[in-house]
């Protein structure tokens, strides 16, 4: 059949058609053999359709997902509150202050020029700006340094 | 679903994004029937349901932070559910078996072994089981979006707008998708009762 109130039919069975609509398809109806045995059949297939018996899921799921989200590698988030834990964050800025200074006292001197630094002590200095934009001094591993730094791009992350 | 509903749904969701697990318990216990309903539906298979469930909700979880409270909670879902089940079914990981109407006897897809009520005499035992595989024909020879499409209006009650939110289509399509999916299964269940053999798959 092709008719051109056919494919609201469904949406009119459903009760989803604009009040408008609803009623041309109602005025329609009265005079198009054709559509009244669709609604007649689209109405029987819906009602028929609620006595088919729910698919009730495994009581195990629950449990199973669960035992899923145990197994999971610990999210950035997660591995940053560890990091910022005031047992991890306070020995570890002790230790890199104490670093910096020892660094600092065995470099050139204050009046050096900038482009005679040491190239060492210029990379920590540049981690540790990264380190203080999150307020966390203390780095155990290069992998922590490396979540540091791409906290920025972490954050956009949809 | 009520605007406190959706309210409580959200700030359960933000929650999750956290890393709360008792949050995400919590939407678990609320929606995970309704997910397996859904997969249930999709791939006519309940093993095959239970995992697709248990993969979803984990997705949900690893993906909490890309819930934005300005969308319904379900309508989210159901996004995160649709797009693993077309995954899963493109990838080739589980092939749609709503097979029954062509299932040797003995040979019974997942569809049919659900139960009806207790009490059910036999002969309408049998009558759900026939409407059941007439069903699941129908939805095998849909393509996956009108599938999802059915199984959310059908089976969930969802809203045409919502189902065009959860498969980012417009209600327009979404109105298609439904009607087209309504009359073959229609068309199937009329075949049903006229006492005629089912029309072969043509998938």
């Amino acid at each position: 059949m092709s008719c051109g109130f056919e494919e609201d039919l469904t949406a009119y069975v459903d009760g989803e058609l604009p009040p408008a609509r609803r009623v041309e398809v109602e005025a329609h109806l009265g005079t198009c053999a054709g559509c009244r045995a669709t609604h007649a059949l689209l109405g029987n297939a819906v009602a028929r359709l609620a006595e088919l018996p729910a698919f009730e899921p495994s009581p195990h799921t629950r449990r199973a997902v669960l035992a899923k989200l145990d197994a999971l590698p610990m999210p950035w988030w997660e591995r940053l509150k560890v990091l910022l834990r005031p047992a991890v964050l306070v020995p570890s800025a002790g230790l890199a202050a104490a670093l910096a200074v020892a660094l600092l006292m065995a470099g050139p001197g204050v009046d050096a020029p900038p482009e005679l630094a040491d190239p060492a002590v210029m990379e920590l200095a540049a981690n540790l700006e990264v380190a203080e934009d999150y307020e966390l001094l203390g780095l155990d591993s290069a992998e922590d340094l490396e979540v540091v730094a791409n906290l920025h791009e972490l954050e956009e992350m949809p | 679903m009520s605007a406190v509903d959706v309210d409580s749904d959200a700030q359960a969701m933000l929650k999750v994004a956290a890393g709360d697990r008792q949050a995400f318990a919590w939407l678990f216990d609320r929606y995970h029937a309704s997910v397996a309903r859904f997969a249930f539906r999709f791939v006519g298979d309940r093993e095959r349901a239970e995992e697709l469930t248990q993969d979803i909700f984990v997705k949900l979880y690893r993906h909490a932070g890309a819930y934005k409270p300005s969308a319904r909670f379900k309508t989210f879902l159901f996004r995160v559910a649709t797009n693993h089940c077309l995954n899963e079914v493109r990838r080739g990981e589980y092939r749609v078996s709503h097979t029954s109407s062509e299932s040797p006897e003995g040979e019974e897809t997942g569809a049919v072994e659900m139960a009806g009520p207790e009490g059910d005499r036999p002969d309408q035992a049998l009558a759900g089981r026939e409407l059941e595989r007439a069903v699941g024909a129908a939805l095998s020879d849909m393509s996956a979006r009108e599938r999802a499409a059915f199984t959310m209006c059908r089976f969930e009650g969802m809203a045409y707008r919502d189902i065009a939110e959860a498969l980012e289509a417009s209600e327009a399509a979404v109105k298609s998708l439904i009607h087209r999916a309504t009359l073959a299964v229609a068309r199937r269940i009329e075949e049903l009762q006229a006492g005629a053999a089912p029309a072969r798959s043509r998938a």
